[in-house]
Parts: structure tokens; sequence; C-alpha cells
């Protein structure tokens, strides 16, 4: 289907920076077109780019969440608030299994799911004065590389909106996402 | 009808009086942050998105200025929208009245009033104390009126005098004033005031200052900061458009790493550049946007000023606290001024509480705000995302690092 959003996205963004911009005479207003202006070129990089994104989240936190269950599983000594938790998870992967087929779901869909799965690690982390000594530490083991990559990938996201002092440091979001032409998930 | 992906992003989209009731258990904060805060969640959705249009504001602020004043042979004239600033909707204006002394006069005033939801939501009421409290100790407007109810203009707002002067240096054009360059010459000038000013802050005797709108923390007890967390950590679960894994660790975080606070200090809680103005001739002749300030740990503002991601790039790949000086010139130079001791442990706490801040305030609140529709700024909400998130990812490299 033409135009691509791209090209919708790029010419908007030149009518504002070329007619509209010029031919503005209040202070405020020139402020805010421009940064519309800034919006639509950010739109434009990353558009094609924010199902993908998506779909990788949606597998990370099965991954990280089917883990932490297994954690709990092997476990003793976990507090019912937590293993509360647990069976909620297990009722998410009900209706968005680990093994679905999920990139064929509509975006909106694993946009839902994605936010169920981080509602839920949320409810681990709060859990964690609650936890064993043994357990907490494990849990920790668990979540500094998944935060790590987490605050990676959002940093890249994020990093042609220009308030990134190190921009230049982070990796372009598509060097994350993918991997040998492929989203770069491992692949069960 | 919108969609909502999960029942808590629901009940922040369309609070209830009992899911309101639940926050504000769950999170204890100051009396009028309180007030405030459950005031914009009664209101979210009962509002309609923001309006822009100010066609009848020329009229209410007259008769709002009549009524002020008594009197009913004012003259205002040249009403203005101001650009720049990233939270509450302002305008200048030029009003000519009796003053108490019986001369006639003309001022050029400023209104600052809250659009339907900001990206700080906060009181005019305590902005207003505090800046009175600050009259004669440190440059600020001084304060004519204040709404803090927004009975007269459909939102609250103060009207204060308008100083002339310079935030951002020629090309700025940095939103919200953050990352500012300043020559070396300015930067020479401006910086010796720059810590001087926050050291006379922080030692201050806020006890006998008029501000019954604050409330008063206890020496070496935990309150403060327990206000100060629980203020940001209510409006993240209040505001958030999605949950956040490093925003939960991090909270968690700073609930089990809380020191209590020795000899609590006036707080500014955003004093860096952009919130500070200059005249001609180098000297600071105001520090502004007092509306996040409270009663805590002077480390609060010591982590904030020098927070990297509110500094300036150099090219040498340093960092410049407010565009004006190295984080560690400023650090002993404000022990120099105040007579406190920094205490690195206490600093680095506040470092990561620095950080959370930004992220609340940038990544859910701004999103709230836009996703709400309910500011004058939605398009530039959605972009300061970018800064949060990059306040994020500095957070968790700030704690894998640790002390």
């Amino acid at each position: 289907m033409s135009p691509e959003i791209e090209q919708f996205l790029s010419g908007m963004k030149k009518t504002i920076e070329e007619v509209v911009i010029p031919n503005l005479t209040d202070r405020f207003a020139q402020e805010q077109a421009g940064i519309v202006a800034a919006s639509l070129g950010f739109l434009g990089l990353i558009q094609d780019k924010a199902f993908h994104y998506e779909l990788l989240e949606n597998q990370e936190y099965k991954r990280v969440l089917t883990d932490v269950n297994d954690l709990l599983n092997h476990t003793s000594s976990a507090p019912e608030s937590i293993t509360d938790i647990t069976a909620k998870i297990t009722e998410h992967f009900t209706r968005d299994q680990v093994g679905d087929p999920t990139h064929l779901r509509p975006y909106k869909f694993i946009r839902a799911s994605n936010e169920v799965m981080k509602e839920l690690l949320c409810e681990f982390i709060q859990q964690q004065p609650q936890m064993s000594t043994e357990l907490r530490s494990a849990f920790e083991a668990l979540m500094k590389p998944f935060f790590k990559a987490i605050e990676v990938r959002e940093r890249s996201w994020v990093k042609a909106l220009g308030f990134d002092p190190e921009a230049e440091q982070q990796a372009d979001i598509a060097d994350l996402l993918y991997k040998d032409g492929f989203l770069n998930i491992d692949k069960p | 009808m919108r969609e909502y992906y999960t029942p808590t992003l629901k009940n922040r989209a369309q609070p209830s009086d009992a899911w309101i009731a639940s926050i504000r258990q769950q999170f204890p904060t100051e009396t009028t942050l309180d007030e405030v805060l459950t005031k914009k969640l009664r209101n979210r959705s009962k509002t309609a998105e923001h309006k822009t249009d100010f066609s009848d504001l020329e009229t209410r602020l007259f008769d709002y200025l009549k009524k002020a004043t008594g009197q009913d042979d004012i003259v205002m004239e040249n009403l203005h929208r101001l650009s720049g600033g990233a939270s509450k909707e302002q305008f200048t204006f030029n009003l000519t009245w009796n003053q108490a002394s019986g001369t006639r006069s003309s001022e050029k005033l400023i209104l600052r009033m809250d659009p339907s939801e900001s990206i700080v939501e906060t009181h005019r009421l305590r902005e207003s104390q505090m800046l009175d409290a600050m009259w004669g100790e440190v440059p600020v407007p001084f304060v004519h009126w204040v709404d803090p109810l927004g009975e007269h203009l459909g939102h609250p707002f103060l009207i204060a005098g308008f100083l002339e002067g310079t935030v951002q240096p020629e090309g700025g054009d940095k939103a919200s004033g953050l990352g500012m360059f300043f020559e070396p010459d300015l930067r020479s000038d401006l910086k010796e005031q720059f810590v001087q000013y926050l050291a006379k802050i922080h030692t201050i005797d806020w006890r006998n200052k008029p501000l019954s709108s604050y409330d008063s923390p206890r020496d070496n007890h935990l309150e403060a900061n327990e206000w100060s967390l629980g203020w940001w950590e209510r409006v993240w679960h209040e505001d958030a458009v999605e949950a956040h894994p490093i925003i939960e660790n991090a909270a968690a975080w700073l609930r089990e790493n809380m020191q209590p606070v020795e000899k609590p200090v006036i707080v500014h809680g955003d004093y860096r550049s952009g919130n500070f103005m200059y005249s001609d001739d180098h000297q600071i002749n105001a520090v502004l946007d007092w509306e996040l300030s409270h009663i805590g740990d002077f480390h609060e503002d010591l982590s904030y000023t020098t927070c990297q991601i509110l500094g300036t790039p150099m090219d040498d790949g340093s960092v410049l606290t407010s565009g004006l000086l190295s984080k560690g010139e400023f650090l002993d130079k404000y022990q120099q001024y105040s007579g406190n001791i920094v205490d690195p442990k206490r600093l680095f706490y506040f470092d990561v509480f620095s950080y959370y801040k930004v992220a609340v305030i940038s990544v859910a609140t701004s999103s709230r705000a836009a996703y709400g529709r309910k500011t004058h700024l939605d398009a530039m909400m959605n972009l300061l995302s970018g800064f949060g998130y990059t306040g994020i990812s500095a957070l968790q490299r700030l704690l894998d690092k640790g002390c």
C-alpha cells in the first residue's frame, strides 16, 4: 500500500518545517510546531519497528516469567503472596501461551499481553522484602541481566529524540532488534 | 470508547473513589500534596481534554483583578502567552492600579496557571507561600495574588511581578532549560552565585517562615524522606501508562535504603539551569519554579542539581552541573558556603532518587497528561518520554554500579 507511512510522515515534517513554521509569528506556536516536526522525524525512524519491538518484549517477558515460575516451583520458602502471583502467570499463559505463534497476533493483543506480564513481574519485585535471603538472591540474579536488556533497548529506542548526552554510545535499535535478518529472539 | 490493556490501567484512566482511597492510603504524602493529587484524580475522568482557546481569558482575568484590587479603574494591557517551560501556562500583561501607598503605577505581571493536568501536579498555595518566604532571602518574584482552588479563571493560578532577565542564553533553545550551554565568561560570573543561593536556601530557618501549607518533618526522623518518596511513588502509581520493572525495583531499593534526616531544610526540588534568571550584568536576579519545594534532606537538592542527565555535556566528555561547573567543584563550593558536610552515602541515595523522580515525571506523568490530552503541551509531553527513558537507563546503571 502506498504511500508508505514513512513518506506520509516525511511529507508532513517538511511542510511544517518549510511552510508552517516560517509563517508563524507567535513564539509559542513556533515552539510547539517545532516539537511536532521533531516528533514526526522520530516517528519516521521507528514506525516500522514498533510491532517487532513489542514482539521481542513479549518473548522476553514470557521467558523471564517462566524462569521466575520455575525458581519458585523449586523453593519451599515462597510466601503465599508470591505463590498467588505465580497462579496469575499460569492463568495469563493460557491466553498467550509461551509456544504460541504470537507474531500472527494483532499489535494490540501483543501490547496488552506485554502489559499484563510487566505488571506481574512488578508484583514479584514488590514482594522482594518477603522473600528469604536465598530466594531473593536467586531472584535478583535473574533480574539483573533482564533489567540491563530493558534499559539498553529503551535507551536505543528513544535516542533519536535528542535527550541522551551519550546518544552516540547507544546501539541503533535495529541492531538490537534484528540479528542475521531476523528478530533477535532465541528460538525454542 | 477507549480500551484498556489491564484493570490497573483502567483504574488510572478512570479512577473510582475506592481506588483513589487505596492509593492515598498506600502512599502517604504531605497534606496539601495529597489534596492536589487527589483533586487531579477526581477530575481525571470528569473533565474533557484541555482547552487551549483563551479568548475569554482577558475578560475573566480583568474581572478577577477588579475584585482582587477592589478597584474599578484598573487598566490591563498586552496580555501575551509566554513560550518556554514544560509545566504551567504562563502569560504576561501590564496592570495599572492604585498601590497600597496610594500611588497609581503600572507593572508588568506574570500569570502562572495550571493546565487540566500538568507534568507535575503541584499546589499554587505552596508555591506562593514559598515565594513569600524567600522574599528578601534570595531573589524571587513578588507574589501579588493566588487562587489555589481555580475559582476565578477555571484553573488554579498565581500572579507575580515579572522580572526582566535572561533564562536561556542566545540560541539556547533547550527544552525546559536542560543541558543549557553558557559561554565561559558567563559561566565564570554565574557559578559562584548559583551555589551561594542554594546554600542560602538550605540555611534558612524555615520554622520561622509562614509555610502553613507545608508539613513539618521531625529532626532525626525518616518522615521527610518517606514523604518525598511517597510523593513520587504515588505519582507513578497514579499516572504510569505502563508498568516498569526497573522503576518498581528502584522504589523498593529507595524504601529499603532510606536514612533519617538529621536536620530538615527547605529543598527547592528543581534547582538547575532554566530555573534561574540573570541580568545583563550577569547577576542572578531570580530563582524560579518553586513548585516542587518541600522540607527535606539537603542532599536531595545536591543530587538533583548535579544529576548528569540534567547537566550540559561538554566536548571533552565531561558534564557541567547546570552548564556552569563540575560536580566536584559544585559540591566543594556548596560545603564551603553552607557549612553542611556532604555524606557520600546519602548523596548516592539521592542520586538514585533523582533519576527515579525524573523518570516518574518524564515517563509516567508526561505520558499520562498527553494520553488524556490534558495540557497545552501534549506534543512536548510525548517527546519528553525520551528524557525519561534515558533517565531510567541511567538509574539502572547507577544501581548496577552501586555506591
